[in-house]
């Protein structure tokens, strides 16, 4: 049974009247990469805050590494590295001097920082300040920063925030080197289910300050069905069709568009009856629901609770 | 602890503001001096006329020393908020008493070392210019200098504390620098005011700008003020430290 590293038990936090977190439970275990999605103020910083002893809970428990209070909570946040929301950096100091700073609050040698600047593909930027750096670079320094002390647990908010597709993809990269050669845990926030799929091994979604669903990498495999798509512009004809194939499982998305969620393997078959029926049929092909759709479908869901 | 002071070291080697506010320290007793130069000095309306009162260019130059300190401690404190690098280090698990007692540490650290440059400076160069002479009516010069010097440096850090406590409360350097530069005013120009009164005149002897401004440190009947001076000064720093902290250990870092 791998060791649980974060434990939060219903943690609640009330800005004024409003609820930044309502009973909000996550249990996260070594070696796991945990993605929390929301939208923006669903509530996903606030709880990386409270994990990181940045803000004060109304409610709940947080347990760090088996640690509980304030004494052992501080101790546990030893061996954890974070980047929230935008790269908190020194603008007028260098890479080195930044991870040098970081390195001297963390009580650590400063030995790493070489290897460091390498890993993060910082090593050429020498005498540069980093208020001159590229967002992909403060981004990556933010991160090298919050590995300087050698954390077991690395906590990062909307790392991709503001970078291109190939700073997106590199950073991806990054994630998945720290976990698999440093065996590292992670939790990470985005608002794009998307983004988050392609790393992520757990995933928790937060809506409106509550937890709605948490799933695994193989649960959100099967909740995103995949389905035929098929695109004609006789759909009552097709569903006459589908009905004499013994096709249950559709659904008629708009005058247009079928999506058929069974019989995925039959797709030539199907394509064969409707043309010999007459239909035109202007598209057909598997696709699997968008991620999107479904963290839609179930933050909607939620809404109407 | 020793590690927080360690990261500061780093930080402020680089820092301009260090440089400027040290820059600043050299130039004021310098200018001073040259701008004296060719009048004749009265101590009265000086303080400072030659290298014995040299010692007491804290007195001289107060509301100046007040205005650097602050707009330095405002930047020094609220660009770390601002920046979000508060975050990298509270969430390392460092207590924010030994954070909050960090940056007061540097901050006094600082004034004393800019302080030291300036009565140093305002000594030698009033020295050469006016001669070394004395202070009316001090027969024991260098146990007068102690004393002048230690309270006068007191009741400055005392200050420096009230604006390390404004600047982690107010999280941002443009909002610490209006209410630094507002208590300031207030409770050393203000208490002009009090002093007016009769019923409330007490009360301006407990703000140690009040000093720093009325009092006359080459005044000998003057000194037998300054033990009240130096308790004013460390139920200041005591206050405003204890106050300061218990506040910030309930602020939510954004």
């Amino acid at each position: 049974m791998p060791e649980t590293i974060l434990k939060a038990t219903n943690i609640s936090k009330k800005y004024g009247k409003h609820n930044a977190l309502h009973k909000v439970s996550i249990e996260i275990k070594r070696g796991m990469i945990y993605g929390l999605i929301g939208e923006n103020g669903a509530g996903k910083s606030t709880f990386m805050r409270t994990v990181m002893g940045l803000i004060t809970i109304d409610e709940g428990e947080i347990e760090l590494f088996g640690e509980t209070g304030i004494t052992g909570l501080q101790r546990a946040r030893r061996k954890m590295g974070q980047s929230i929301e935008t790269p908190a950096l020194y603008p007028d100091l260098t890479a080195r001097e930044n991870l040098r700073v970081q390195a001297a609050n963390g009580g650590v040698s400063e030995r790493e920082i070489d290897s460091l600047l390498r890993l993060m593909n910082l090593s050429h930027t020498g005498k540069k300040r980093t208020k001159n750096f590229s967002l992909g670079m403060r981004q990556r320094l933010a991160i090298a920063c919050a590995l300087v002390t050698n954390p077991e647990f690395l906590i990062l908010d909307e790392p991709t925030n503001g970078l291109d597709p190939s700073g997106i993809v590199e950073m991806r990269e990054i994630i998945q080197r720290l976990v698999t050669e440093r065996g590292m845990t992670v939790l990470l926030s985005s608002h794009l289910l998307d983004e988050l799929s392609q790393v992520a091994t757990h995933y928790g979604i937060l809506h409106d300050g509550k937890l709605i669903k948490e799933l695994s990498q193989d649960e959100l495999t099967n909740e995103t069905r995949q389905y035929i798509e098929l695109e004609t512009s006789e759909v009552q004809t097709a569903v006459v069709v589908l009905n004499e194939l013994g096709i249950r499982d559709y659904e008629v998305i708009n005058g247009m568009e079928i999506n058929i969620f069974e019989r995925l393997d039959d797709v030539a078959l199907i394509n064969r009856s409707l043309v010999l029926a007459g239909v035109n049929v202007m598209r057909i092909g598997a696709s699997r629901q968008k991620l999107e759709d479904y963290f839609l479908q179930l933050t909607e869901g939620s809404r109407h609770v | 602890m020793f590690n927080l002071l360690t990261a500061e070291k780093i930080k402020l080697l680089r820092s301009k503001k260090v440089w400027i506010v040290l820059g600043l320290f050299v130039i004021i007793p310098i200018y001073q001096a040259l701008e004296s130069k060719s009048s004749s000095l009265k101590q009265v309306l000086e303080t400072v006329v030659n290298g014995a009162t040299g010692i007491l260019m804290m007195e001289k130059n107060g509301f100046a020393i007040l205005l650097i300190v602050s707009a330095f401690i405002s930047f020094f404190i609220g660009e770390e908020f601002q920046n979000g690098t508060i975050r990298n280090v509270l969430s390392l698990g460092r207590s924010r008493t030994q954070y909050y007692l960090t940056k007061l540490a540097v901050a006094s650290l600082l004034a004393v070392v800019g302080i030291l440059i300036m009565t140093a400076l305002g000594i030698v160069t009033y020295t050469s210019l006016h001669g070394f002479g004395e202070v009316a009516g001090i027969h024991d010069y260098f146990s007068y200098a102690f004393k002048a010097f230690g309270t006068l440096l007191l009741l400055i850090l005392a200050n420096v504390s009230i604006y390390v406590m404004i600047s982690f409360q107010s999280k941002s350097s443009a909002v610490s620098l209006i209410w630094s530069f507002l208590y300031t005013i207030a409770t050393g120009f203000g208490a002009g005011i009090f002093l007016q009164t009769e019923h409330f005149k007490f009360i301006t002897f407990w703000f140690t700008e009040a000093f720093l401004f009325y009092s006359d440190f080459a005044n000998p009947a003057e000194i037998s003020l300054y033990p009240r001076m130096v308790l004013v000064s460390l139920l200041t720093i005591v206050i405003s430290s204890t106050i300061g902290i218990l506040l910030f250990k309930r602020t939510d870092i954004k």
